[in-house]
């Protein structure tokens, strides 16, 4: 199986139905030591999400279509999850090619190293600070070294992403409002990686 | 929790202050798309423009301050919100009249998160634009490193040495080096003896007992400093003028600017009381203030506390920050 725009209209779809049915509970664990708005945020960008998927026309590439849908993102008003998420969601097409519409596993693993150094580019955050970060740098790894198809690969990287996100609440926060709660924080996950799993997983999930 | 406030709907609030201080002043500024606060008079300048950007809620920064001399344009985001990227953008784009544009921020997260995608596009399109960004809290960071200061009022007399120097026809460059000369040689400490309520959820920012201050209580109430019983006006202007001296490395002889910014609930008798200890603790250091302010110019809502900033002056800083301006809350 391979992924085409139709497929890709699918897994976003897909991740922003599963963000969507999360805000509460994303909420919720952001007020532990947030402001407690990141699933209002997050319901916000997934309603985006699908509107762009909507309006995504028949000659405009998978590439220019995530720069887009990155740019629209980072406008999301509610702190730093509309830019970080933007250049997340944007990054997946940097490392594609114009007019590049079918993608293979080689193009899958691709779109996740993009969107690692767009990442890495605009944070310093690394596994272990307790940021979003803690998803996508384990669902990048586990990508690169997934031997299969394009669905394999975006298995991997969802699971990855699942474990970093609950390997999160282990670690004491090192960026951000939560930063002076210090140990304290161990024991609750970062909502910004839980959220990231869930993004990550719709789109493994919507792979069909 | 109730707020005693006099808002409408939480959710208008920027806008509506936004609509408030442009008619206020509807000589000196006006309103673009996406919460641009637009000075008037660029419209044919042949010059370096200034560009900020900021959450809303510290009035009078920081749109209070676009206007002749100071800022061209500022972007302004949610009540203690950072801007997004493409606000940014568009705002550098419409401010470039040919000669570049310098673009000032504030090190604060979000703030700083908006400022690299922003100069990531700017770069991408081949816009002439240099970013500097004011970092000047003591409290919660060695100077070393700076990277984890937050930009506190240093904001405002930046705008105004670089807004002067752009004026005064200097190149992109220039400007950008004065800035951050001016940047690097400045220094603020906050202190807080009751929190704000954040004016759309109605939380507090800031816990602080009765009988309590905090010196070194950053912008929202983020902590950091010492905690402490509550001290006089004069035992606390001159431990703060101490740690700043100390900062910045002003020896005698040397001439320094000072700020005291009223946190919003402060009064200005407390205000002044505090400028007047300060002013003879320098002088009997052999520090001599020669450019002052004492009063509001970035708020935190009613939080109670002052900042005090320094800066240490030169001939041509001086004369930058007292040529003229006409912003709507600085003119000279």
């Amino acid at each position: 199986m391979v992924v085409d725009k139709k497929v890709f209209a699918n897994m976003l779809v897909q991740a922003a139905e599963y963000m969507q049915a999360k805000t509460e509970y994303l909420s919720e664990m952001d007020s532990c030591f947030g402001d407690g708005d990141h699933g209002i945020t997050i319901g916000k960008i997934a309603a985006l999400i699908q509107e762009k998927v909507s309006q995504w026309e028949e000659a405009q590439d998978i590439k220019s279509f995530l720069d887009d849908l990155g740019m629209a993102i980072m406008e999301v008003r509610g702190g730093s999850a509309g830019p970080l998420y933007g250049t997340l969601i944007g990054g997946l097409g940097v490392d594609l090619n114009d007019g590049e519409n079918t993608l293979e596993a080689e193009g899958g693993k691709r779109m996740f190293t993009g969107c690692l150094s767009e990442m890495e580019d605009i944070t310093t955050a690394k596994v272990g600070d307790k940021t979003m970060m803690d998803a996508p740098i384990p669902a990048v790894e586990a990508a690169q070294k997934t031997e299969g198809s394009v669905k394999d690969i975006l298995e991997a990287a969802a699971r990855a992403a699942e474990n970093g996100a609950k390997d999160s609440e282990k670690y004491v926060s090192k960026f951000g409002r939560a930063r002076r709660y210090k140990e304290q924080t161990i024991g609750t996950p970062d909502a910004g990686a839980v959220s990231t799993s869930i993004f990550i997983r719709g789109l493994s999930d919507g792979m069909k | 929790m109730k707020m005693k406030k006099f808002i409408n709907d939480p959710a208008n609030l920027t806008d509506e202050l936004l609509d408030g201080l442009v008619l206020a002043n509807k000589e000196i500024i006006y309103r673009g798309d996406q919460n641009m606060i637009i000075n008037k008079d660029p419209e044919n300048a042949d010059r370096v423009t200034i560009v900020t950007q900021g959450g809303s809620g510290y009035e009078p920064a920081i749109s209070g301050f676009v206007g002749e001399g100071m800022v061209d344009i500022s972007v302004v985001g949610d009540i203690f919100a950072a801007p997004g990227p493409q606000a940014c953008v568009d705002a550098i784009k419409l401010a470039d009249k040919g000669k570049g544009v310098l673009y000032i921020v504030l090190n604060h997260a979000g703030d700083m998160l908006t400022g690299k995608l922003t100069m990531k596009q700017i770069n991408k399109q081949g816009i002439h634009c240099i970013k500097v960004v004011t970092q000047e809290d003591v409290s919660n960071a060695p100077r070393e490193n700076a990277d984890d200061r937050r930009g506190l009022v240093g904001c405002i007399p930046t705008y105004k040495i670089a807004g002067a120097a752009a004026a005064e026809g200097k190149s992109l460059e220039e400007v950008a080096a004065i800035a951050q000369r001016f940047a690097d040689n400045m220094a603020t400490l906050a202190v807080a003896v009751r929190g704000a309520t954040h004016p759309s959820t109605g939380a507090t920012l800031a816990d602080l007992g009765e009988d309590d201050m905090e010196i070194g209580m950053g912008q929202h109430g983020e902590g950091g400093g010492g905690r402490q019983p509550m001290k006089t006006a004069d035992e606390t202007a001159e431990i703060m003028v101490n740690a700043l001296v100390k900062d910045i490395g002003i020896q005698s002889g040397e001439k320094v600017m000072l700020i005291i910014n009223g946190s919003g609930a402060t009064t200005l008798m407390e205000q002044l009381i505090v400028y007047r200890k300060a002013v003879d603790v320098l002088k009997q250091q052999g520090i001599e203030v020669v450019a002052n302010y004492v009063g509001e110019m970035l708020t935190v809502q009613e939080q109670a506390g002052f900042q005090m900033f320094m800066a240490r002056m030169d001939d041509e800083l001086l004369r930058l920050w007292n040529a003229p301006c006409n912003t709507p809350y600085l003119k000279k």
